[in-house]
């Protein structure tokens, strides 16, 4: 006897338990009642649902959202409590109206309230100018005070002649890491270096580009080491190597000739040679004069100092015109 | 003629500080003789035109002659090197100065445009006497045919010294200069080494003192000085860039460069406008010469050539409508004068190419 009962997967089995003899009746039949039962099944299924509801109702409220915190916010708040850390962009906690996103046609871009794009980007909301400073007051307890006596610039610049300068990069994305960060770049003063002449001249043109004239300072960069801290070691190591070899003198540096030389100097170049050729030839015949003494006259001073200007300076119509003063002084025109 | 400040006849000897702007005529017998190729070219078309050559004094041309009236001869010479942007007046300045050489008797060299020397050569021969050198016979030719024209008075009075041109030929001492020259223009072959010994000869007898007639005083001038160290555009015959050392005419006239002489004063003026290889903003003595020609020429003066001023610019204005050059209406008026100022930035060569069309 089939006892039917409300429940119909009960229901259906019972029938299958029931009617084992004919089992084609039986597959039909419980093909039959499995597709009813699917149908039946997503039938009761609906209607269980909304009966569920209802009676759920009762139990279990979808809550509606209470009012964004923004509204309870004043404006002299303590920011800092609000974006303690690091945190994704929650609209109802930013009181700023932003909008972001690309605008639908003839529109605005979308407000912030369920926007993907404000929650996506990295934000820094909770390093405001407020939040550093109190980041700043909880580490000074950890710090030393900065020494007394280096008040000024100058004095930093005298005692501590090298600088060492490396970025800090921050970044909120799939990694915290940035490959420049390891670059390291050290700038030293050679007047601040003790050098003589050979030693200084050999050092600037062993360091080619990376010395500027107007400011006397080296500058080196290493980033050819995977660490900050190996490129800094680098960085010194190339400094105490760049200082020891402008010291020694090699064999085949005797060797130099004028068109190495970084300045023009006026003993011995060609231009003094036809100052004193002219200055003899201009001599009466007969009177003989030390060449000591003919260089020595202030006319021919001025004219090397004039042809030193020319040469190191570069030519100008200025330097020209003292030139040809110093020209006209030497022959008495 | 003289209208608006123009003196006319008036020799260069007498031009002083007073004269600046005006101009002064060169008289025709002189330009035949002195400046056979001397003067710029549209300068020479404009003396076609207007039938005389008219020349302002400027006071570079002042500034150097006053140095030559008061150098002393007897020490070695002083060289003067023009120079100035382009189109400011330096070959004209020179050539006024060598005017007042020439009127007071000077024997001149004068090579009009040294660059003619580096480029478009059509032959390049070796050399007769020296086998690492190279010859240029046809513009040693013209140059000694040149020569004879502007020195005429002093062919005879030279004496020379023997030279062994071949086998065959040689010049006998005390020979004058004349016949050297005319060798020189028949022989093409060995006109190279004629110009050397011509510019040695000069050198070795210019301000002798003790020669009484045959003194005389010595001007080189140079157009385009700064040619002879610069590079040449001329090749070898394997192929090969040829260097101005090599060069017969370059090498004699480099020697003449040099102060180890007396008795005269060596001119130059600097050119970019025929140089080979230099840029067109090169206008100072240093990038002009190079390296090596500034060592070679100092000490020397440089004077400074540059645009005209208020006053020239005002009297070259009245010369040319004075010739009836300005043809057009406007170019009368104060506003068309604006213009051509501000068109031609009182640059000298610009003005004149403005007012040719005008």
């Amino acid at each position: 006897m089939a006892a039917y009962i409300t429940h119909p997967a009960l229901s259906s089995l019972c029938k299958i338990n029931c009617n084992i003899n004919a089992i084609y009746s039986l597959i039909s039949f419980s093909r039959r009642i499995s597709i009813s039962s699917v149908l039946s099944t997503s039938a009761v299924t609906t209607e269980s649902e909304a009966a569920g509801q209802g009676v759920r109702g009762q139990r279990r409220s979808k809550r509606q959202a209470g009012e964004p915190r923004t509204e309870r916010m004043t404006v002299d708040q303590d920011w800092t409590a609000v974006y303690p850390t690091a945190a994704s962009f929650k609209p109802s906690t930013v009181p700023l109206p932003v909008r972001m996103g690309y605008p639908v046609k003839r529109g605005v871009p979308p407000a912030k309230k369920g926007n993907l794009e404000l929650i996506k980007i990295p934000n820094f909301l909770h390093l405001t100018p407020v939040a550093i400073k109190k980041h700043c007051e909880a580490l000074k307890q950890f710090c030393t005070e900065w020494p007394s006596a280096l008040d000024s610039d100058e004095k930093c610049m005298k005692h501590f002649p090298i600088q060492v300068q490396s970025k800090e990069f921050v970044s909120a994305g799939l990694s915290l890491k940035n490959p420049d960060a390891r670059i390291v770049t050290l700038k030293v003063k050679l007047s601040s270096l003790n050098l003589d002449d050979h030693a200084r001249k050999k050092m600037i043109k062993l360091g080619e580009e990376r010395y500027c004239k107007d400011t006397d300072t080296l500058t080196i960069t290493t980033d050819s080491c995977p660490l900050r801290q190996q490129n800094y070691d680098y960085a010194m190591y190339l400094l105490t190597v760049l200082y020891h070899e402008s010291w020694k003198t090699e064999a085949w540096e005797q060797e130099k000739t004028r068109a190495d030389m970084e300045e023009y100097e006026w003993e011995d170049s060609p231009s003094q040679k036809n100052v004193l050729d002219t200055l003899l030839r201009m001599r009466p015949l007969g009177a003989k004069d030390e060449v000591e003494e003919l260089l020595g006259q202030p006319a021919v001073q001025e004219y090397r100092d004039t042809m030193l200007r020319l040469k190191n300076e570069g030519e100008t119509e200025e330097n020209l015109h003292k030139y040809k003063e110093a020209v006209k002084k030497l022959f008495n025109i | 003629i003289i209208l608006n400040g123009i003196t006319a006849h008036l020799l260069p000897t007498y031009h002083s500080e007073g004269h600046t702007g005006q101009y002064y005529m060169l008289p025709p017998a002189h330009i035949q003789k002195l400046f056979p190729y001397g003067l710029p070219p549209r300068f020479q078309l404009q003396i076609k035109t207007f039938n005389e050559g008219c020349v302002m004094v400027r006071p570079p041309a002042l500034e150097l002659i006053s140095y030559l009236k008061r150098a002393d001869y007897s020490k070695p010479p002083l060289r003067y090197v023009l120079h100035g942007d382009i189109g400011t007046g330096k070959t004209m300045s020179l050539c006024h100065v060598l005017h007042y050489c020439y009127t007071q008797g000077w024997l001149i060299v004068h090579i009009p445009d040294a660059h003619l020397w580096i480029k478009n050569c059509k032959e390049l021969l070796p050399s007769s006497s020296r086998p690492s050198r190279f010859d240029q016979p046809i513009q040693a030719s013209q140059w000694l045919k040149n020569f004879k024209i502007t020195n005429e008075r002093f062919l005879s009075k030279v004496q020379l010294d023997r030279y062994v041109w071949t086998k065959r030929e040689s010049t006998k001492k005390g020979q004058p200069l004349g016949e050297l020259i005319d060798q020189g223009v028949n022989r093409m072959k060995s006109s190279s080494d004629v110009v050397g010994a011509v510019l040695r000869e000069l050198r070795l007898q210019a301000g002798g003192t003790t020669e009484g007639e045959g003194a005389f005083k010595l001007t080189v001038a140079v157009d385009g000085v700064n040619a002879l160290w610069g590079k040449t555009s001329l090749k070898k015959e394997d192929r090969t860039m040829c260097e101005p050392e090599e060069l017969t005419l370059i090498h004699n006239l480099r020697k003449m460069m040099k102060n180890n002489w007396s008795g005269g004063a060596i001119l130059t003026a600097l050119s970019q406008t025929g140089s080979v290889f230099k840029p067109r903003s090169a206008y100072l003595p240093n990038e002009l010469l190079g390296e090596e020609g500034f060592d070679s020429m100092e000490p020397f003066v440089p004077v400074s050539v540059s645009n005209y001023n208020e006053k020239e610019f005002e009297s070259c204005y009245l010369y040319y409508l004075d010739r009836s050059w300005l043809q057009h209406p406007h170019s009368r008026s104060e506003e068309g004068k604006k213009e051509l100022i501000f068109l031609c930035n009182k640059n000298p060569s610009i003005l004149e190419r403005l007012c040719a069309a005008l």
